[in-house]
């Protein structure tokens, strides 16, 4: 039981490395940055260490260092060691890279600080075993990432971004602090585990599926989704690893509480039915956002916005597992993709030195569509040969086609009547890696997760329209976007990019209602 | 629509024209980063003195040109700067303007100037009027459609691609709500209303601005200044159109996108802002004179680069060996006249006597168009000033080579592939949960710096179509010739290109080659060896006097700047004879290597071994990989033997010359009109990023977010920022590079020199009007020749003494 506390040595680390830092808040002030990625390397050797005591002796909790169910204590599982794993790795490549590039700022001690704080209750949210740490946590996450938002904070657009992360932000802390007054009310504990215990038998009162309702707002609101996803795309004023951080550690917070309250969650289908909504929406509002937007950062921040869509469609599927997987999958990329941004120039200088795009015709593309569906079909018929047909949720079956269409992308490319013979050859190799890949990864991420998370549950008449309509809508997209230059010179297309690059204006009008450009009058 | 009420008749369209033009040649260039190179921010200027420049730009842009008083202060007080600098700069000031005396100069030094303040644009003006922010509205809305519109291929849904400026700005501006949303009413309807060509909308703008003739030009410099790096990239057009004998119109378009913003903020704010726009307008017409204040400025800057050049020419003035060695060299070695060489080749000459080094611009003459192995794009390997004049490709004509192009263009284009699924709509879903993990093994190659940076190392170059003898002979000998390089040659020579190895730095190309265009120099140094090894050639030379012994080698070799080691392309010409040759020259660079490591790694923050600096250039996250030309304060076209062993510490561009040998001085002319005035943008490049880098600098590196894979903005977006990160010209600490105009040392007859400015106008101008400084050596090898503008030259000695009784 007592080693089950080893996990809180992780978070412990990194704040004692944020108060030696805000101790020496300037310049160039000696160990601070290697006293930080120190810190951080600790905390990973515990997450590491978090992972073979989760081994050795499989889940459990640690005692609670408090009384009455408010205090510090940990949850020992797969989704927390997952996560902590993913934070801590995340937390030392970013601590690291700081270390550089802050090298010679004013505030560079200060930075350290806050990134380490930033840091810190990440990894309390995400091993919280108690609703009182989780919400402390949370806010804690928000306020730590608000001082980095703002670490210029002279800059005009830093301010904007930031009045509307934090208007968003209270929202969520509000929402979640509601879920977790109903939830304790409800469940008569703040133990998580126990929680989701209760949760699963099902004989609960009404205030069990009105908490999910709160945690699939703080939810929404955590995860940038629309409308409220404008802070997040406007949050480049800050130095590129707190992007880092933001896109990777911190963005996630709220598909993570999805997943840690799943057998909650089920309790409200109509919640879970809201969530696929809006995150479909989302997934596929950002990624056309996403295309127009010649800014790389800029187009990093519009990705994540859309995959967090698709991640929220996940959990709103009931595919909990795969959710976390997509958490894990995402961080790693968008980590990578933001700290090396500035390779920018030298790829897009790339990108026309091979000679022209060959570009596919309609014919290609329902070829690379269909050879798309019969790879998907080859491969599924081979897993289910090997792992068993049984576990596979019809829900499952839906986004692995949605995921194909993607593939079918791909393939197009290759099959294009322009393109030479060795260019489809490996195109098609990549996509048939591509579908492997997917289609392992799935594989292990329900594996891993079996028993911890609630299966998805058979779906109803609610679940069978929204999967319809979820697939028809990426598949048209998918065709769409393989015909893309057939049709995007169009005059009718123009406006569209217009709106879209502008992202529908969703987020000038909260400009205009936050007064984001309004100045102070002399008096 | 006439809303304003004219005291002055309109100015007719031919007038608005010629101000527009003018407006535009204002601006600098701005070169796309892919291949940048060192743009002299003043360029539009430099008919006209510091001052003067000083006036105008604080006008129309809101900047100084100087340092802070308190930095001059800190010289003075710490005895850099001493009283004479300052005498001397005040005597050479023009006598109407300057202060009395020098305690009344020296008075100056504890007063700090005003803050600049440009004149309102309507948008400013509307600001103050409505509480909203205009000015960073427009900013906000130019700069997202200029995004898109120079975007190279960031974006996979891209704007609409060959129409004009205008009519694309035009067609987006008539969709977009946001105007709207924040508070100008009916935009997107004004737009649409708006003429179709943008010289109309421009003369319409005109008229509703009330713009009187006088104004014209000096509201449109300001509008433009206002844009940023977006006017300076059209800019960039118009000088490539112009260097290819056409023209291009992107900057009047972004003038009147900008002046229909103005347009219709004034007609929505008429009623408050009317009077303090046509006071505006009046101050627009005054013409541009520099105030008392801003010759003092420009006194105290002439007596900071005084200061310098007192130092430059104590060196000048130590004892040297007077003649060199006549014996033949063991080796010969060419560098690029960048700074960064002068350490190293300072470093390879302690090693062995009979080791020589030389300096010449880094193409070497070669001004070559090349297309890489395995790609279509034809890069501009020389100096901007010039058009390339050769084709190039890599690889010889084989079927071996060609399978090996086919296959280097698909893999190119498989990858291509897979980065487009990486990010289009849909299969970026797929591609994240499909290989997420894999970034596992990025993340951590990245963060511990585990790729090797290699040399370039393409199949060798070659002419696209075979050149004649009679054109290799010409090159080879005019090459030499301006190398000065026509007897003695070594065994083995090499001609040493430079690049600097970096990773994730959107500003790498600006570390490369300047004279290769923005390019690492190998190609140009490869396609010279093959040049002077060429059996046919070296008979030919022969004939034309110039002597090149059997047994020297000629090979291609790569300085990198970051890391200071030398790549030698010695498969190109594989030579048994001169395997012991190659060995020991292996040596010496790997010595001297070590030696210039150690030297700049007491200039490099948190560099403090060698290895440091190795790591440097695989640091993903490093912003200062290296100093690249900062600190750069002289220009010295001479023969070595005139700065041997003379520790210019890096700030020194070396190019040999031997005026002796240089008949008609037609090799004078050419550095006069070439390599000095790329050394001046560079110098003046340097200035503006350190003086003015709210608008010459590009900002903070830290922020820096790519845009169309052209440029960088500073966060979210907004302007495109041209010029050098701040990180670039400050240490943390400190400025890394003090804003100096570079001294031009010649050995060569003051008349000579004359005779050359008295022909070329623009280069007379920038040193009758300070941008340059230009000295002559004595016979002795002292610095005893300034030159006094208006073809004039004054004993740079004597002056001081005669100063000082003045005084």
């Amino acid at each position: 039981m007592s080693l089950n506390l080893l996990p809180l040595a992780a978070p412990l680390f990194l704040l004692l490395a944020a108060l030696f830092a805000s101790s020496r808040p300037g310049r160039r002030a000696p160990h601070v940055a290697a006293v930080a990625e120190r810190a951080a390397m600790s905390a990973l050797a515990i997450a590491a260490g978090s992972l073979v005591l989760l081994l050795l002796q499989g889940p459990g909790d640690s005692a609670l260092i408090g009384s009455a169910g408010i205090g510090l204590s940990a949850r020992l599982d797969v989704i927390s060691v997952t996560m902590l794993l993913l934070v801590s790795f995340v937390g030392w490549i970013v601590l690291r890279y700081s270390r550089t590039l802050l090298d010679g700022e004013a505030r560079q001690g200060a930075f350290t600080g806050w990134l380490c704080a930033a840091l810190a209750a990440v990894l309390l949210l995400v091993q919280a075993g108690n609703l009182v740490q989780l919400l402390g946590a949370w806010i804690a996450t928000s306020f730590a990432l608000h001082r980095l938002l703002l670490f210029y904070p002279e800059r005009i657009g830093a301010q904007r971004a930031a009045r509307k992360k934090r208007l968003f932000a209270v929202l969520g802390a509000l929402s979640l602090a509601g879920s977790v007054l109903l939830m304790s009310v409800a469940f008569g504990t703040t133990d998580i585990a126990a929680i989701n215990t209760m949760a699963r038998t099902g004989d609960v009162s009404w205030h069990a599926p009105a908490a999910a309702g709160l945690l699939a707002l703080a939810a929404l609101l955590k995860s940038a989704q629309f409308p409220t996803h404008g802070w997040l795309t406007e949050v480049m004023e800050a130095p590129t690893p707190v992007s880092a951080l933001l896109h990777a550690g911190v963005i996630n917070a709220g598909g993570f509480l999805l997943i840690r309250f799943a057998d909650v969650m089920l309790l409200a289908p109509g919640v879970l039915a809201v969530l696929a909504m809006v995150g479909g929406f989302t997934a596929l509002f950002g990624a056309l956002v996403m295309l127009t937007q010649p800014a790389v950062k800029t187009s990093l921040a519009w990705s994540t916005v859309a995959q967090m869509g698709f991640m929220i469609l996940q959990c709103g599927l009931a595919l909990f597992p795969l959710a976390l997987l997509h958490i894990v999958a995402h961080s790693l990329y968008k980590a990578h993709a933001f700290l090396a941004s500035g390779g920018a120039v030298e790829q897009v200088a790339s990108i026309r030195r091979p000679g022209p795009v060959a570009i596919p015709d309609g014919g290609a593309v329902a070829r690379a569509f269909f050879i798309a569906l019969a790879i998907y079909g080859a491969i599924g018929a081979a897993f289910g040969l090997g792992f068993g047909f049984e576990h596979k949720s019809p829900q499952s079956l839906a986004l692995g086609a949605i995921l194909i269409f993607g593939v079918a992308y791909l393939l197009a490319q290759g099959l294009a009547d322009a393109a030479p013979r060795a260019l489809t050859t490996r195109t098609a190799i990549y996509a048939t890696a591509a579908a492997l890949g997917y289609f392992a990864l799935q594989t292990v991420a329900e594996w891993l997760t079996a028993g911890v998370l609630p299966a998805t549950p058979a779906p109803g008449r609610l679940e069978w329209t929204l999967m319809a309509l979820a697939v028809l809508t990426f598949g048209l997209v998918a065709v769409a976007q393989a015909l893309f230059p057939l049709w995007a010179g169009h005059p009718a297309a123009a406006g569209l990019r217009v709106h879209l690059s502008n992202g529908l204006y969703v987020n000038a009008m909260l400009d205009r209602m936050l007064g984001g450009w309004s100045v102070r009058k002399p008096s | 629509m006439l809303m304003t009420v004219h005291k002055t008749p309109l100015p007719g369209s031919e007038a608005v024209m010629a101000a527009a033009h003018g407006a535009a040649r204002a601006i600098p260039p701005l070169w796309p980063l892919a291949s940048s190179v060192a743009v002299n921010p003043f360029l539009g200027q430099t008919g006209e003195p510091l001052a003067v420049a000083a006036a105008r730009l604080r006008r129309v842009a809101g900047i100084r040109l100087n340092m802070p008083r308190d930095w001059y202060r800190e010289r003075h007080q710490s005895g850099e700067l001493t009283d004479e600098d300052l005498a001397e700069a005040l005597g050479a000031a023009p006598a109407s303007m300057r202060p009395k005396t020098v305690p009344a100069l020296k008075q100056a030094l504890n007063v700090e100037t005003s803050a600049a303040r440009a004149l309102p644009t309507v948008a400013e003006l509307a600001r103050e009027a409505s509480g909203i922010d205009w000015q960073a509205v427009v900013d906000e809305r130019i700069s997202h459609w200029a995004a898109g519109y120079f975007d190279q291929g960031q974006a996979l849904w891209a704007a609409a691609q060959g129409r004009s400026a205008y009519a694309s700005w035009r067609t987006v501006a008539m969709h977009d709500l946001t105007p709207e949303i924040v508070g100008l009413a009916r935009f997107a309807g004004t737009v649409a209303d708006a003429p179709e060509s943008a010289e109309a909308a421009l003369i319409d703008a005109v008229e509703t601005l009330g713009l009187s003739e006088s104004a014209l030009e000096s509201c449109f410099h300001r509008l433009l200044a206002s844009l940023g790096g977006w006017a300076q990239l059209a800019r960039y057009r118009l000088w490539k159109a112009a260097l290819a004998g056409g023209t291009d119109k992107t900057v009047i378009d972004l003038l009147a996108i900008r002046l229909v913003w103005e347009a219709a903020l004034l007609r929505q704010y008429e009623h408050e802002i009317g009077t303090q726009w046509r006071e505006t307008v009046t101050a627009h017409a005054e013409p541009v004179a520099a105030s008392a204040e801003d010759h003092v400025d420009a006194i105290l800057q002439e007596a900071a680069e005084r200061a310098a050049q007192r130092q430059l020419r104590a060196l000048f003035a130590e004892p040297r060996p007077a003649v060199p060695a006549s014996s033949r060299p063991a080796m010969q070695m060419a560098f690029c006249i960048d700074v960064r060489s002068e350490v190293f080749r300072r470093a390879l000459e302690t090693l062995d006597p009979g080791i020589s080094t030389l300096g010449f611009a880094g193409f070497f003459g070669m001004g070559i168009a090349h297309r890489r192995f395995g790609s279509d794009v034809v890069e501009a390997r020389l100096p901007v000033l010039l058009r390339p004049g050769l084709f190039t490709c890599s690889g010889e004509q084989t079927p071996e080579t060609e399978r090996a192009d086919r296959t280097a263009r698909i893999a190119a284009r498989a990858k291509r592939a897979w980065g487009r699924f990486k990010l289009a709509a849909v299969s970026s879903f797929a591609f994240v949960e499909a290989t997420g993990p894999v970034y596992v093994g990025k993340l951590l190659r990245d963060a511990l710096g585990l790729t090797r940076n290699a040399a370039p190392n393409d199949p060798a170059p070659r002419p696209a179509d075979t050149i004649g003898l009679d054109q290799r002979i010409e090159m080879a000998e005019t090459v030499l010739r301006a190398m000065s390089l026509t007897d003695r040659f070594a065994r083995l020579v090499l001609i040493a290109g430079h690049g600097a190895s970096v990773v994730n730095n959107p500003h790498a190309s600006a570390l490369h080659c300047g004279a290769c265009g923005g390019y690492s120099g190998e190609v140009n140094a490869r396609l010279l060896a093959s040049l002077l090894n060429a059996p046919d050639v070296r008979t030919s030379l022969l004939a034309r006097g110039i002597v090149v012994p059997e047994d020297t080698l000629f090979l291609a070799a790569l300085h990198d700047t970051t890391t200071d080691d030398v790549t030698i392309y010695d498969a190109d010409h594989s030579s048994v004879e001169h395997a012991a040759d190659l060995t020991a020259a292996r040596g010496w660079l790997q010595t001297a290597g070590g030696l210039a490591r150690a030297e700049r790694a007491r200039r490099l923050p948190r560099a403090e071994t060698q290895a440091d600096i190795a790591r440097r250039a695989r640091d993903w996250a490093e912003l200062r990989p290296e100093w690249a030309l900062a600190g750069c304060q002289a220009f010295v076209a001479a023969p070595r033997w005139r700065t041997t062993g003379c520790d210019l510490g890096g700030r020194a561009f070396l190019h040999d010359y031997d005026w002796r040998r240089d008949e008609g001085f037609g090799v004078l002319e050419l550095i006069l009109t070439a390599p000095v005035v790329v050394a001046s943008w560079i110098s003046l490049q340097y200035y503006g990023s350190t003086v003015a880098p709210e608008v010459f600098g590009a900002g903070n590196k830290l922020l820096h977010n790519v845009t169309g894979g052209i440029g960088v903005v500073e966060g979210n977006g907004g302007l495109l920022r041209a010029g050098l990160p701040w990180q670039s010209v400050h240490d943390g600490n400190e400025l890394a590079h003090e804003p100096l105009r570079l001294s031009v040392v010649i050995e060569a007859p003051q008349k000579a020199i004359t005779g050359i400015l008295e022909r070329h106008a623009d280069v007379r101008a920038l040193l009758d009007n300070r941008w340059l400084h230009l000295f002559a050596l004595g016979e002795d090898g002292r610095m005893a020749w300034r030159y006094a503008g208006n073809l004039s030259w004054d004993e740079a000695e004597v002056e001081t003494l005669r100063l000082q009784a003045h005084a």
